[in-house]
């Protein structure tokens, strides 16, 4: 008797529950995820007095605000990338061939912006703009303030954008580099001849591939959406845009909020499902994408 | 040396601001000499009295509130998934979690505007109104924080669940433990680091949010310390208000600093076992 209600116990695993209450649970998750976003859905191609229209998607596109704000959104997204691959994959790769030594400090270094909200690094970056400001019109620190601030390539923000992704890319490199023999391969090109810049061209990054593409998308996500160091800071991207247009338009400026999601949703889901391929080891959670 | 790019970098994009923001913090206006600063504690003690501190005290609250919601039912969740014993439910979750965790921001208060605002779908459909229900409170923030706090907790705990292996349990039943006495002794300590270090993170997340609170609360309202640093900022310096509002921003980091410090030794601990 005793021998089968112990066999019934271990056949129900490690259930809690009713397995009908865990369902009741998923699917009730699965509608608070859906529901906020049909119903954006619903509000940007149905106008109650007009039926079915695209007009929303039209009316956000027509703004005059629209191309400036895409713009500045776009050129901002490229030059982070680009700046950030630039400066992120060299510095990994010196790190990992050349001061191995040096990885616990630059881990640490990278993982400060964790602890720093953004609201606070635009608040420490308008602090220290203002007073560079304040030594007066043609001084040298209020010339490199406005060159900062440059309102057709705010340096600024390109720089604090890469700052806010340097956990996740510190991450994923380090893991990459992990994967790979990096000195046999290093090494070997050179015996063949190969510059620096060759090896790192031709053999390093085809070898971290998709280290490199979960960088490049994950800021892509990041720039297209950042909305507290660009409002702090004064500046019209997408995401500002969008707040400043809903007062007078919700219907549009929610079908634009709407692709825009769409498109970093697209983004982190390839980015996750490529990670997941490369490496499918564990990696530490981490929450560091704006709310 | 290969790392002086890196390093000067961040030592001029994280270092300066974190430096001005610090500096700033423990400074006031010399009032005999007009344009000159005095080191000072005023800028703080400002930020415990007040509008700021009820900033503060609020948004700990929410923070607190909305980590317990979203810790308990991300667990819940997490275990329900883990317990379908669905390979390819498991491996969508896991996509859609890390994907949710990092969304946010204003779509996000968009859309829940078009859901549960003023004049949104569902509060239309159900007559929220009438039941005293408006998202533009701290309970509004509270359930809008659910969107990525939930999943961030099943990100958290889910391999760790996952990682729980049915022999132990039925080890455990050969040897006549009953499933309370498994989830007592083996199972909750087992996974008790990874549910502590989520709850932490949550906490953390909601504390240092604000595009989406800002994209829905705007300036008045709900008093949050995110929200209150940005009207301390758009104020101008005339009275104080921008070293008070940096003085809020050292807060905060020193708050997000706890919580990493608790967070990553408790999310070490949580690997312990399937290593």
């Amino acid at each position: 008797m005793v021998q089968v209600s112990r066999e019934t116990r271990a056949a129900r695993g490690l259930r809690v529950v009713a397995p009908r209450l865990g369902w009741a649970l998923i699917i009730l998750m699965a509608l608070y995820i859906t529901v906020p976003m049909l119903c954006a859905l619903v509000f940007s191609i149905y106008v109650p007095t007009a039926g079915f229209t695209f007009e929303p998607y039209l009316e956000s596109v027509r703004d005059p605000g629209f191309p400036g704000a895409l713009s500045l959104t776009l050129l901002i997204t490229v030059l982070t990338v680009v700046a950030l691959l630039a400066l992120m994959v060299p510095t990994m790769v010196y790190l990992h061939l050349r001061a191995p030594r040096w990885r616990p400090i630059i881990e640490i270094v990278c993982t400060i912006p964790l602890v720093v909200p953004s609201i606070a690094l635009a608040a420490g970056l308008v602090t220290v703009l203002r007073s560079m400001a304040g030594f007066g019109r043609g001084s040298v620190p209020a010339q490199i303030s406005q060159l900062l601030q440059n309102p057709d390539l705010p340096v600024v923000l390109v720089g604090s954008y890469i700052v806010l992704t340097l956990p996740f890319v510190f991450r994923s490199l380090d893991a990459g580099l992990r994967t790979i023999d990096l000195r046999t391969l290093v090494e070997s090109a050179h015996s063949l001849g190969a510059s620096g810049a060759t090896v790192l061209r031709r053999v390093i990054l085809p070898n971290i591939k998709g280290p490199v593409i979960f960088c490049a998308f994950f800021c892509i996500a990041l720039c297209l959406g950042e909305y507290t160091v660009a409002v702090t800071l004064g500046y019209r991207t997408l995401p500002v845009w969008l707040t400043q247009i809903a007062g007078s338009n919700f219907r549009a400026s929610i079908s634009m909020s709407l692709l825009i999601n769409a498109l970093t949703w697209a983004l982190l889901i390839a980015m996750t499902v490529l990670a997941g391929r490369a490496a499918p080891a564990r990696t530490l959670a981490l929450k560091g994408h704006e709310s | 040396m290969g790392l002086i790019p890196f390093l000067v970098f961040i030592a001029l994009f994280l270092g300066v601001p974190v430096c001005g923001i610090v500096l700033s913090a423990f400074r006031v206006a010399d009032v005999n000499k007009p344009g000159n600063y005095v080191p000072s504690l005023a800028n703080f003690a400002a930020s415990f009295r007040g509008a700021s501190w009820d900033a503060m005290q609020n948004s700990l609250q929410i923070s607190v509130i909305a980590a317990l919601v979203g810790g308990i039912m991300g667990l819940a969740l997490a275990q329900a998934i883990v317990t379908t014993r669905s390979r390819k439910l498991t491996a969508v979750v896991t996509v859609l979690t890390s994907v949710l965790a990092n969304s946010g921001g204003v779509p996000l208060a968009f859309s829940f505007i078009a859901a549960v605002g003023n004049a949104g779908i569902i509060t239309e459909l159900l007559s929220l109104t009438d039941l005293g229900f408006t998202l533009y409170s701290s309970g509004g923030l509270i359930l809008m924080y659910q969107y990525f706090l939930i999943p961030t907790m099943v990100m958290v705990v889910l391999p760790t669940l996952a990682g729980l292996r049915v022999e132990w349990k039925e080890a455990a039943a050969s040897v006549g433990a009953t499933s309370w006495q498994f989830w007592k002794k083996i199972g909750l300590p087992i996974a008790t680091p990874a549910i502590l270090s989520g709850f932490v993170l949550l906490f953390g997340a909601s504390f240092a949010t604000h595009a989406s609170a800002a994209a829905l609360i705007g300036g008045g309202g709900v008093p949050l310390i995110s929200l209150r640093i940005d009207s301390g900022l758009a104020g101008g310096n005339l009275a104080g208000q921008e070293n008070v509002a940096m003085a809020l921003g050292v807060n905060m980091i020193v708050v997000a600093l706890v919580v990493l410090l608790i967070y990553m030794p408790l999310q070490k601990r949580s690997l312990k076992w399937f290593k």
